[in-house]
């Protein structure tokens, strides 16, 4: 599931995986803005089949919330 | 988007253009709120349609929208459906030749036009879509414009605040899409209503008659049917759906 998250950043964002680390936040990547993260939101959506609640798409602003938003709604991979 | 059960929302519902498209959902099976300030035909339309919700609200005063569509959101949750209808139909020339010399066109009422017809939809828009993202639901906007939008000579304030809308639709369809939230515009040509016949002379009318390659105006039903079908078609967004009877083509 990292590594897909980690890629899915990296498509959405326009950076190289390699720099989608867990401490990435939100305030460090310009083009990660509010329109740039219902984007996000969306491909993590249609890529892990899950539909996220407001609190969770607020709560997601780092890779490292990311992934964890994901593994407590169950997904493994 | 399927009609029956919906929950929609329509400003200026009381008579003409929305009154039709009230008419029209409740007929499909929508729970329909109208937004209106005209106390008096909110009491009449209760009587006779005793299924919808009356709002007495001036959708272009930002404070009474927050008021009211707070309260519906309380009563209701999220809208899945927001037909931003309610507007001034104003026709004045930029500069008018009077018998006493030249006039301007009135400041006052370039405000009050494009608060009514552009400011509204806004405040409306803003209010109604931040519940429909909060609670995930996918919802539809369909902002009522005018063929006027292209440019209608003498009037200034209302083709500006319809292209306006126009504007609108477009950007909250590219912000409001990946959300499953479409945004549409419906721009009726000139239609067989009391606001029409107000705003617009009885020769300009027959004049604007003769151009329409149907030989005659839309009427409301017509125009409801347009705004049902874009609501159904999921597929519809980020579009003007022209009703003009062929006016410009």
């Amino acid at each position: 599931m990292d590594a897909k998250v980690e890629n899915l950043l990296s498509e959405v964002l326009q950076m190289p995986a390699s720099d989608i680390t867990d401490d990435l936040t939100m305030k460090d990547v310009d083009a990660w803005d509010s329109l740039k993260h219902m984007e996000l939101i969306v491909a993590l959506e249609q890529g892990f089949e899950v539909q996220l609640s407001f609190d969770e798409i607020v709560a997601m602003q780092s890779v490292s919330a990311i992934k964890r938003v994901l593994r407590e709604r169950g997904v493994t991979s | 988007m399927e009609l029956r059960s919906k929950k929609a929302i329509v400003t200026g519902g009381v008579r003409g253009l929305g009154r039709a498209m009230v008419e029209k959902l409740v007929e499909n099976g929508t729970v329909v709120t109208v937004f209106d300030l005209d106390a008096a035909g909110l009491d009449e339309l209760r009587k006779q349609q005793d299924l919808v919700n009356c709002v007495e609200c001036d959708v272009s005063d930002y404070d009474q929208v927050l008021k009211a569509t707070g309260q519906y959101h309380e009563q209701f949750g999220a809208a899945d459906i927001l037909i931003n209808n309610a507007g001034i139909l104003y026709s004045e020339p930029l500069i008018k030749l009077t018998s006493e010399g030249v006039a301007r066109h009135d400041a006052g009422m370039w405000n009050k036009v494009l608060a009514a017809d552009l400011n509204s939809v806004f405040y409306m828009t803003v209010c109604v879509v931040e519940k429909m993202i909060t609670t995930r639901t996918r919802g539809v906007i369909v902002n009522i414009s005018s063929v006027s939008s292209s440019g209608n000579a003498g009037q200034s304030a209302y083709s500006a605040a319809k292209a306006g809308v126009n504007a609108l639709t477009a950007v909250w369809a590219k912000e409001l899409g990946p959300m499953g939230i479409r945004v549409i515009a419906v721009a009726p040509g000139f239609t067989d209503t009391d606001s029409t016949k107000d705003a617009v002379s009885e020769t300009a009318l027959r004049e604007t008659v003769k151009k329409v390659p149907l030989r005659r105006l839309g009427k409301p039903a017509e125009i409801a049917d347009g705004v049902v079908s874009v609501i159904r078609n999921d597929f519809f967004n980020g579009k003007v759906f022209e009703l003009d009877g062929g006016l410009i083509v």
